[in-house]
């Protein structure tokens, strides 16, 4: 069709100069033959290329032949079918996790109930002695997934709890932009830092590190609305910048009341290199800042401000083989807040300021089946600003925990964890001590691990 | 800000180009056939070490790099890299070796698969429903897998067409001549015990028969009863030898080799993991010589 159509139009060129050669000079003679020859040139090349095709589609079909004389062609695609001998498309990829746990403390439940942390949190714990349903709340989570189209990925997590379902997460991810961008977008939980899109399922302890609780909650940010943009430049080495614009509800260190429209942002680098040939660092800074409007900070009283949450992250895993692997993380979160704050029983307001940071430092060490894990979380370590109406409060003791953990998986399936806390983060409260043992299941599709 | 943006800009395009296509191949083996197909005209990375499991790889933020980077992204398929594959497709942000396009190519789709599964589940241990995905060790399998590598690379690069579909008929004249050889081991009718079920496709093409397991369930290690029961099947029926890799479950066969009397034979369980397998054919050749 091209060939005809560059024919059509040299014969347009050469009998519309015929008339006009008459008077024509040299030159435009010239440039007339020259671009007949052009186009002549052009034909001879398409030509020459169908040639090649047709050759190789020749040689492709010898190929095939000598690959085993006499042999049919190869197969195609295993054929599956869904119900009714349907399309299996039909179905996305489907999975749940259960998380059981048994639980004992030092504490009774209504001890545990109004243990927050003073300074930090009065969002108390989620556990009760004895039997239990989920780390966070989340006795059951169902994941679905699979691809809309050629263009995005669909994700939702639904758990479930005794009070019923929410959307916990339910966002698409781009899969065909060019030059390493991505586009996320819906309900997420935000990539900042490193625990904090984990799932509880997937968390190395049965409970979430201090400093997230400390700042952000029993299950970290949790899903926020917003759009995520990240970019994966094509570097010998791995580095993704990320960017995230938020709603902003989450009730510690936003709260859904503090302004109409998304008044949380996000920024974060992660980077990685081979420390050895069996060994990968991982490590990066974030920012998460925004709007703060809520009550769960101090008792009876409702914080109106801004906030920024910096964090640091860093992993190094050793993996020699499948058998055995050593995990070393650590992170540091450091909070800056500042407004004021109104107290609900007197109704006065006061200037509001908090400098605040935690860290933790975790170790796991896999052999076959069984893995050992220890922690130690610590907040107030560098920064203990705490200041209302210009005056510095007296909260009392660092608040600490420490954790030792084992785990037994017979299968990727199963997790049994056994883990203890010695927890002095009331301050100058009472310490708790506590005991849980927690299995951990998952049926359905595999979902992809993270690292 | 500005000047950290302007740097990794100033990186990225200054990353060095080169002209051939970019290959990325989960396996060793894989990353074998595809240096046999397109030689020195491609640049082929491999991510799973040759010591590694398959099925138990960790996904690495260095395979996203390299997946970033890839023409066309090659993998063993059957749901043997489901821990780590779906990861590197989807965190790598390339369109070019998404689901469905050309540069992402399942080597599963030209083989004859056995052990496909119509009820399966994980009670069974790690059964793969799409059918048993260790068809490496099968030449009739892997010819058809050359011959989809070959034409893969001929429609990413036209211009080397001709020079994929020569080197892919060497390949197969090569194989074909080996075949005899290994043919020649005259394996019909022997017994072998496995360890893991990573020899089916080896014990199709050459006719010996697979009488047991080592491992209660596929992926599961032995129970201790399961080894009393094999051990004591074992020194009735006196098979010809217990089938493991140089790494995974060789302590486990070497105590039943002791208690029974049955030797071990230690075979390659992928290109480059033993010595003298460094490419395909080199490997062909070991597992046939181990097991004659």
């Amino acid at each position: 069709m091209k060939q005809l159509l560059s024919l059509l139009s040299m014969a347009l060129i050469c009998s519309l100069s015929v008339p006009a050669s008459g008077q024509a000079t040299a030159e435009e003679r010239l440039n007339i033959l020259e671009n007949s020859l052009k186009s002549q040139a052009i034909i001879i090349e398409e030509q020459q290329r169908a040639m090649g095709a047709l050759k190789d589609e020749i040689e492709k079909q010898r190929n095939s032949q000598a690959r085993q004389p006499g042999e049919e062609e190869s197969p195609s695609s295993s054929k599956v079918s869904g119900f009714f001998g349907g399309s299996i498309l039909t179905n996305p990829n489907i999975s749940l996790s259960l998380d059981a746990f048994v639980y004992g403390s030092s504490l009774n439940d209504s001890e545990l109930e109004g243990r927050g942390i003073p300074g930090f949190t009065t969002l108390g714990k989620d556990a009760r002695n004895g039997f239990n349903m989920g780390a966070a709340e989340d006795g059951a989570e169902l994941f679905i997934f699979a691809p809309v189209d050629p263009y995005f990925n669909l994700y939702v997590n639904l758990p479930f709890s005794d009070e019923g379902v929410v959307l916990e997460e339910a966002y698409a991810v781009s899969t065909a932009l060019p030059e390493g961008f991505q586009v996320k977008l819906g309900k997420f939980k935000s990539n900042v830092s490193r625990i904090n899109a984990q799932h509880p399922h997937a968390w190395d302890f049965f409970d979430i590190a201090l400093p997230y609780r400390a700042f952000l909650g029993n299950e970290g940010s949790g899903g926020e609305k917003g759009m995520q943009l990240t970019w994966l430049p094509s570097l010998p080495f791995y580095t993704q910048l990320g960017a995230e614009l938020l709603q902003g509800e989450n009730d510690l260190l936003f709260g859904a009341p503090a302004r109409s429209g998304p008044h949380a942002f996000s920024v974060f680098v992660k980077s990685s290199f081979e420390t050895t040939e069996d060994s990968t660092l991982y490590f990066g800074p974030s920012v998460l800042f925004g709007k703060t409007r809520n009550s769960s900070i101090v008792a009876d009283a409702e914080v109106d401000g801004r906030s920024a949450l910096y964090g640091m992250e860093a992993f190094w895993k050793w993996k020699p083989s499948s058998r055995e692997s050593v995990t070393l993380q650590s992170e540091y979160l450091f909070l800056t807040q500042r407004g004021d704050v109104t107290d609900l029983v007197t109704e006065t307001e006061e200037s509001w300021r908090r400098h605040q940071d935690g860290l933790y430092l975790q170790g796991i060490y896999q052999l076959g089946r069984w893995r050992f894990g220890a922690r130690y979380d610590v907040l107030e370590l560098f920064a203990d600003t705490f200041e209302r109406a210009g005056v510095q409060q007296d909260l009392g003791a660092t608040p600490w925990r420490a954790t030792g953990s084992m785990e037994y998986n017979p299968s990727e399936f199963t997790r049994i964890r056994l883990q203890y806390n010695h927890d002095r983060t009331a301050r100058n409260g009472r310490s708790n001590d506590e005991a849980i043992l927690q299995f951990v299941f998952g049926i359905g599709a595999h979902a992809a691990h993270n690292f | 800000m500005r000047i950290v943006i302007a740097l990794f800009l100033s990186l990225a395009l200054a990353s060095p180009a080169f002209a051939g296509l970019n290959v990325v191949a989960t396996l060793p083996w894989i990353g074998s056939l595809a240096k046999e197909i397109g030689k020195e005209r491609i640049s082929v990375t491999t991510l799973v070490k040759p010591t590694q499991d398959p099925h138990l790889v960790d996904a690495k933020p260095s395979m996203l790099v390299a997946g970033r980077k890839a023409d066309i992204f090659m993998y063993n398929g059957l749901d043997l890299e489901i821990g780590y594959l779906p990861i590197i497709l989807e965190s790598s942000k390339n369109p070019k070796i998404a689901p469905g396009k050309p540069g992402n190519l399942d080597c599963s789709r030209f083989v004859r698969v056995i052990e496909k599964h119509a009820a399966v589940d994980r009670s069974m241990g790690d059964v793969h429903p799409l059918g048993n995905p260790h068809y490496h060790y099968s030449p009739g399998n892997v010819l058809r897998v050359a011959e989809g590598i070959s034409n893969a690379l001929a429609d990413l690069d036209r211009a080397n067409a001709g020079f994929y579909r020569a080197n892919f008929r060497d390949f197969a004249a090569k194989v074909n001549e080996r075949q005899k050889g290994w043919h020649a081991a005259n394996l019909k009718g022997k017994r072998f015990v496995a360890y893991h079920k990573l020899f089916e496709y080896l014990a199709q093409e050459y006719g010996f028969q697979l009488v047991g397991y080592v491992e209660s369930k596929p992926g599961i290690p032995p129970s201790a009863a399961h080894v009393e029961k094999l051990i004591a099947e074992m020194k009735s029926n006196k098979p010809d030898g217990i089938l493991t890799t140089s790494y995974f479950g060789r302590k486990e066969s070497e105590s039943i080799s002791a208690k029974t009397g049955v030797k071990v034979i230690v075979l390659p369980p992928d290109v480059g993991s033993m010595k003298d397998t460094d490419d395909w054919l080199a490997f062909m050749d070991r597992v046939l010589a181990a097991l004659r």
